[in-house]
This record gives structure tokens, C-alpha cells and sequence, in this order.
């Protein structure tokens, strides 16, 4: 009796896992390849994603849906946000059309498995390169589009300026974050004890915090920012974000491995913004060029110029007249949430910061 | 074929060819049921494996072998480079917490409120019926994120290092602390070996059960009151006072302290908000179903029964006791099995309130990068065992008193 319905369970098990992971790794493509047996093959070889997602004409695009700046829903439904520019200028540069991108908000848990079992073609969500990550959550992580660090927040009241002032403190962090490992291993090198309270998302974690259960929010200097600003512009207690820098937290776009070719059109598209700024081209001007500079000619696509990555050939044109450039990515976010380029590693690599991309040559 | 009609002979059955043999057709068909469904499961997890190699991802248990690297919520004696699997104990003892104490609250809530909708005292006959129709038709998610925010997080306890201590009478000693995030209570510590303890324990529960039997054979022979219950419990009692001075007082009573950076509670047992909104949430949610469980099965019984009770000149406790009731929890039993079954599963619910139950841990160590489809098959092992063990002792007593009819 215990055995069949051990049995059933785990069959269920496989059945539901089975429908959720596909084949070749794209549920949602038009892709006429046969989901055959064996499962082994399909969607390994490199060409499959890009050519998949040019077929369906979408980029299915995993995103926040709760971190201001970053990734946020506004009043109109529409989703608005750093990390969402991002996925247009993705869908500008492969389809030549910013507004053809489908957004899934995922919690931090699940952005993994999500990119893993194919139901979004790249992941833009505030999300840090670690080795872990590349090797054993199966993904390949792009261009770093947003140099951040992470940090611990606290109410101004508590009067605590350094780490070690939290001893036996509870510390709010988001679950199946880089965060929460940092926290642990740093309050732990440093013999500080803690109590940690872990939520889902921040709609959860913001007031927990207000209320006092927890009296540090530890999470991305970014993201503290954002969120000091609007508890302290809804009238709450005046927060203090600390200068210690607890970690590296380089966000950048993911794919999932084994699929070069759809990897580089991505990394190529985004890495087109950063170019475009350090030649001094923005939506404005970029598409009235008319001087002879050889590499701004490459650039914009004149004479056909294809290097064979499988985008159009004047797509950085296209994603930089429908979207923008760097600087006015960043500038239409990140001042509204507290920070600027100026003095950040964010910057342009001629002023000192570390946005420095390859020549499209 | 012919029969002879002097001897009585067998016929011998005619047997038709094998593709028309009705036992061939059943056991072919269910083979190739069978060979079919293994197929698919093979085609299927042969399908899952080679995409997780594909990707990378590691195929076998050796994560639980690894270090955890996150702190579990509440736990901060819990060392980070422990293995994954002291993790998954941990998560397993809190789900069995937060589903013992449930099913205690939700039971006595049950039975008070399933009772009470049976009152003919009109207010008291309202308010449970409020009760239940109010609980049962909200999902369980929502009232536990309900009673987390509105009795703790947003509530009218202090935070911790404002909290209310409630003194024993007379004395400076804790007997509760409270605020909105971890209470304390008095707890005991060890402070000798317990081995002499618990064998006289053992010892006393074997003698409970010996009287418990004794009485209640004497009871059939004899007709006397057995007063069972007092008897056993009587024993057990006094094997708990012989246990706790023979193994020479290694058990103290522990006070709750507040630690002096008024950030710790030390000693005592620390009781969190996480775990008391699932638990009370919970009990609460499973106790409006067990309490129409228990008044449906009270009104099944045949009204003729009660009026034989009254003839007989039994008080109402007596009807209860004696006639009702026994008849009442036969009915009664499988529908509660599948109550307690529910709130054991509903436990998952928690990590809306930060509680380090099985799945919330789960939840983080995946997305801190072990794999999604083994860690969730050991969370799925754990729920199960949880359910059949439960389902197993109380069918044991189902079985007892079932009826006999089929």
C-alpha cells in the first residue's frame, strides 16, 4: 500500500517536471525541430536560440517586477526600469523593434530555474556573476551592465555606523541571493552573531523592517538606496545606509549555456549602448551621422559592415535610437534612486570608470 | 463433446483460442499497461537527466554533502559550514513543530466550535457558526500572512528591545516575554545524563499500560468503574517523580533573560513569530473544518440513540459521553485524517512569514545553485513520510472501531 502511493507520487513528480522542462530548452519557440526521444539531442548546437527567437519574433525576457529603478510595474501596467531597458535594447538589436519583448517577473528563487527550463529566452534582473552560478546553475553571464555593491541599511534612531554594531541583531535579506550568502560568510569571518530573517520578495521584507522586526536590510547598495528614498519620502524614520562595501555585486544579463550564438547577439546588442556613448552617440544623433570616422561607420552599418553575429546590420541604430545609449539608460533611472555616474565604477572608462567594451570591428 | 451419463464426469471446459481467452486478453493487457507506463516514465526522466547534463547541472545527492553557506531565519547558532542535509533536519523539526502543535489547536478548537454550532444557546450557536463560515472560506496563505502582519508585524507588540516581561509572582524570574518578534518562555536545561531518566520513563509507561489493561479487563468482568484514564496517568506521574530524583535531579527550569545589549534572549525556550503565525493560523483554519466534521458526524448519529439515552435518565454530559461521542468519532475519523493530512502540507505556507520550515529552506539552498529537481524530491520524501505515518497510526485506530458490516 505505501509503496504504490510512493510510486504514484514520484511518477507525478516526473510527469509535472517533465511538461515544465522542454526538449531543446525554448518552450516557446515556432522552432519546427522535433522534440524527439532521448531528449539528448536538440537545442544543444549553437545556432538553435538565436534563430528560434528571431522565429517566434519575441524576446522572452525574465525581469523584477518590485525593485524601483530596476525593474518596476508603473500605475499604466507598463513595466519600467534599468534592467527592463535592457531587454528592449536585446529586442531592438536582434528584431529590430524595441517594444517586441514579453516580460516575466520572477522572485529571486526561481530566476534560475526558469532560465534553465527555457521559459525565458535571457534574464535581466539585478542578478551577480558568481562562479556558482556559472557552473552549477547551467548559465552564461554577459557584459556587466551595472557595477553595484552590497550593503546594510539601518534606521538613523539606532545610532550604528559599522558591522559589528549589529551583533545579535536581526538582519532582513531576500532569499536565494548572493546577499544572503555574503551575509553569512562576512558575519562569520568576523565572529559577529546574527539572527537572519529571510523573505520572498521585498514587498514582504520593507515591512517587516519598518516595523522593527529586523533592524538591518542588508541587499544591494542600489537597491538601498531606492528603498531609502521612498520609505523616507512616505514619511517614515530616517534610514542610513553604511559605508561599508560588504561585496562585489556585478549585474549584467544571463543566458542559459549552450547556446553561443544567441549569447554574443545579446552581449553584442548590449555592450552597442556603451559604444555608442564613448563615441558621443545618443538617440538623438546617432541616425543623422554623417561624418567619415571608419569605426563610427562600422558601428552605425554603413556599407553593410556584418561581422557574422547573426544581427541586422544597423542594429546598434536601431537600439539606440529606440532606447538609447548608456548614459541615458542610466540617467532615465538610477538619479531618481540616489546615485550618479559621476565617481561610480559605472562611469565611461575614459572618465575613470570600468564601462569599457570591445572595438565592433 | 458429450457427457456420459452413467458416470458423473467434469466437462472439460472448452477453452477457446488464446486471442479470444478472456484471462489471456486481462493478463496481456495489463502487462502491456505496464511495459507502456514504464516506457514513459523511462522516456521522461532519461529526457530530465540528459537536459540537466546538457546544462550542467549536477545529476546526483552529493550537494548534501557541501557546505550550507546561508544562515537559516532564527537559528543563529546554526553553523554555515554544516552540511546541506543538517539543513534539511533542521527544516524537517521545524514542519514537525509548527504541524504537532497545529493539530493539537486545531483538534480542541474542532470540537469546541463543532459542538458549540450544536448548543442551543442561541449566541453561542451564532458566534461558532460566524466562526467557521469566516475561516473556511479563506485561503490559508491569506490568514497566515493575515495573523504575521496583523498581530506581529503591524500589531500591538513592542519590538524586541522594548519588550514586556511578565514576572513569575513574587519572584524576578521571566515567566513570558512578548514582543513582535520572538517570545520567550521558560524552558529546561540539562544538567545531568538524562539515560536513568528516560529508562524510568519507560519503565512507567509499560506500568501505565499494564493498569490501563488490568482495569479495563476488570471492568468486563466485574462491571466496576475502571477509572482508567486517572489510574495510568497516576502511574505515569509517579514514575515522572521517581525518574526526576532517582536520576538525581538532571532536569533545572531555565528562565527567559534578556541579554544585556537588549538584543537576545538567553535561556528558556525562544518561540518565533514565524512559527507561532503558521501554527495558530493554521490551527485555527483546519479547526473551522474539524469543527463541521464533528457536527456532522454528531448529527449522524440516529436521533433514536440519544433518545435512549434519555430514557434511560443519563445527563447530557453522560449522553455525550457514553452514546453520542463513541458513535460520533467512528464517522468522524477518516474526514479528520484528511484535515490533519492538509495542515501538515499547509505547513509549506510559511515561508510567507519567514518561517524555516522544509520548503522555505529548500527554496533558498536552490536558488543558491543546488539542483531544483533533487532538492524538491527530498522535500517531497519528507511531506510524504509525514503523511503516511500520520495516515498509518490513526487508520490503526479507524480500523478498531469500524463497524463490521463488510
Amino acid at each position: 500500500m505505501k509503496i504504490s502511493k510512493l510510486l504514484v507520487a514520484v511518477f507525478a513528480l516526473m510527469l509535472i517536471l517533465a511538461a515544465c522542462s522542454s526538449d531543446d530548452g525554448d518552450d516557446d519557440t515556432a522552432t519546427t525541430e522535433e522534440a524527439g526521444g532521448g531528449g539528448g539531442d536538440g537545442g544543444g548546437s549553437s545556432g538553435d536560440k538565436l534563430a528560434a527567437v528571431i522565429a517566434a519574433d519575441v524576446v522572452v525576457c525574465g525581469v523584477n517586477d518590485g525593485l524601483p529603478g530596476f525593474g518596476v510595474v508603473d500605475d499604466a501596467g507598463e513595466y519600467n526600469g534599468f534592467d527592463v531597458d535592457f531587454c528592449r535594447v536585446v529586442a531592438a538589436g536582434v528584431l529590430g523593434d524595441a517594444d517586441k519583448v514579453e516580460y516575466k517577473p520572477l522572485t529571486a528563487d526561481v530566476r534560475f530555474t526558469a532560465l534553465q527550463s527555457g521559459d525565458i529566452d535571457v534574464l535581466i534582473r539585478n542578478t551577480t556573476w558568481t562562479a556558482t552560478r556559472d557552473g552549477q546553475e547551467g548559465a552564461t553571464f554577459l557584459f556587466t551592465t551595472f557595477y553595484d555593491g552590497q550593503g546594510m541599511m539601518v534606521p538613523a534612531s539606532t545610532g550604528f555606523t559599522t558591522l559589528e554594531d549589529l551583533a545579535d541583531a536581526n538582519i532582513c535579506v531576500l532569499s536565494g541571493t548572493t546577499t544572503e550568502l555574503n551575509l553569512t560568510s562576512v558575519f562569520g569571518a568576523r565572529g559577529i552573531p546574527f539572527t537572519s530573517v529571510v523573505f520572498e520578495d521585498n514587498a514582504q521584507l520593507q515591512p517587516a523592517y519598518e516595523a522593527g522586526q529586523c533592524e538591518g536590510w542588508t541587499s544591494d547598495a542600489s537597491q538601498l538606496a531606492a528603498f531609502k528614498s521612498s520609505i523616507e519620502g512616505a514619511g517614515g524614520d530616517e534610514q542610513f545606509i553604511m559605508a561599508e562595501i560588504i561585496s562585489k555585486e556585478p549585474l549584467g544579463p544571463v543566458v542559459s549555456d549552450g547556446n553561443t550564438n544567441w549569447a554574443q547577439a545579446v552581449e553584442w546588442s548590449v555592450m552597442a549602448t556603451v559604444q555608442a556613448w564613448e563615441f558621443g552617440l545618443d538617440s538623438g544623433n546617432i541616425s543623422s551621422y554623417n561624418g567619415d570616422d571608419p569605426n563610427i561607420l562600422n558601428f552605425i552599418g554603413t556599407d553593410n559592415f556584418n561581422p557574422g553575429l547573426g544581427l541586422p546590420s544597423d542594429f546598434a541604430v536601431q537600439v539606440v535610437t529606440q532606447v538609447g545609449n548608456y548614459e541615458e539608460i542610466f540617467d532615465a533611472h538610477i538619479p531618481a534612486i540616489g546615485l550618479s555616474l559621476e565617481g561610480s565604477p559605472n562611469n565611461i572608462w575614459t572618465d575613470g570608470g570600468l564601462m569599457y567594451v570591445p572595438p565592433y570591428r | 463433446m458429450t457427457t456420459e451419463t452413467q458416470e458423473p464426469q467434469r466437462r472439460e471446459l472448452a477453452r477457446p483460442p488464446f486471442y479470444r481467452d478472456v484471462r489471456v486478453i486481462r493478463i496481456v493487457g495489463q502487462a502491456l499497461a505496464v511495459l507502456v507506463v514504464i516506457g514513459i516514465v523511462y522516456w521522461l526522466v532519461n529526457n530530465l537527466l540528459s537536459n540537466m547534463d546538457r546544462l550542467g547541472i549536477s545529476t546526483s545527492f552529493d550537494f548534501l554533502f557541501g557546505p550550507t553557506n546561508t544562515a537559516i531565519p532564527y537559528h543563529g547558532s546554526f553553523d554555515p559550514r554544516s552540511p546541506v542535509w543538517q539543513m534539511v533536519l533542521i527544516g524537517v523539526k521545524n514542519t514537525f513543530l509548527a504541524a504537532f502543535f497545529g493539530i493539537i489547536l486545531a483538534t480542541i478548537m474542532g470540537v469546541v466550535v463543532g459542538v458549540s454550532r450544536l448548543s442551543e444557546n442561541w449566541l453561542v450557536a451564532r458566534l461558532a457558526t460566524f466562526y467557521v463560515e469566516l475561516f473556511r472560506n479563506i485561503p490559508p496563505l491569506v490568514i497566515i500572512i493575515f495573523f504575521g502582519a496583523a498581530v506581529f508585524t503591524a500589531g500591538p507588540f513592542p519590538i524586541f528591545s522594548e519588550s514586556w516581561e511578565f514576572n513569575f509572582p513574587a519572584t524576578d524570574n521571566n515567566l513570558l516575554i512578548v514582543n513582535n518578534d520572538r517570545w520567550g518562555i521558560p524552558g529546561f536545561t540539562q544538567t545531568s545524563n538524562l539515560l536513568l531518566f528516560y529508562v524510568v520513563i519507560a519503565i512507567g509507561v509499560i506500568g501505565a499500560i499494564w493498569v490501563w489493561r488490568r482495569r479495563t479487563k476488570n471492568f468486563e468482568r466485574t462491571g466496576q468503574p475502571h477509572h482508567r484514564v486517572v489510574w495510568s496517568l497516576g502511574v505515569l506521574l509517579l514514575a515522572l517523580i521517581v525518574a526526576y530524583f532517582a536520576a538525581g535531579q538532571p532536569l533545572e527550569i531555565s528562565w527567559p533573560v534578556i541579554s544585556g545589549n537588549r538584543r537576545r534572549i538567553d535561556g528558556g525556550f525562544i518561540i518565533n513569530w514565524g512559527w507561532m503565525s503558521v501554527t495558530i493560523a493554521l490551527g485555527l483554519y483546519t479547526a473551522s473544518h474539524l469543527g463541521e466534521i464533528i457536527r456532522g458526524s454528531i448529527l449522524a448519529v440516529h436521533r433514536g440513540q440519544s433518545e435512549a439515552g434519555n430514557a434511560l435518565a443519563l445527563s447530557a454530559f453522560q449522553r455525550y459521553r457514553f452514546v453520542i461521542l463513541p458513535q460520533a468519532t467512528r464517522i468522524a475519523l477518516p474526514p479528520t485524517i484528511n484535515q490533519y493530512l492538509n495542515l501538515v502540507k499547509n505547513t509549506s505556507l510559511g515561508t510567507a512569514v519567514g518561517f524555516a520550515e522544509i520548503t522555505a529552506l529548500t527554496k533558498t539552498s536552490v536558488g543558491n545553485g543546488r539542483p531544483a529537481f533533487q532538492s524538491f524530491i527530498i522535500v517531497m520524501g519528507v511531506y510524504l513520510v509525514f503523511s503516511l505515518t500520520i495516515s498509518l497510526v490513526l487508520n490503526v485506530v479507524n480500523r478498531r472501531l469500524e463497524l463490521e458490516t463488510r
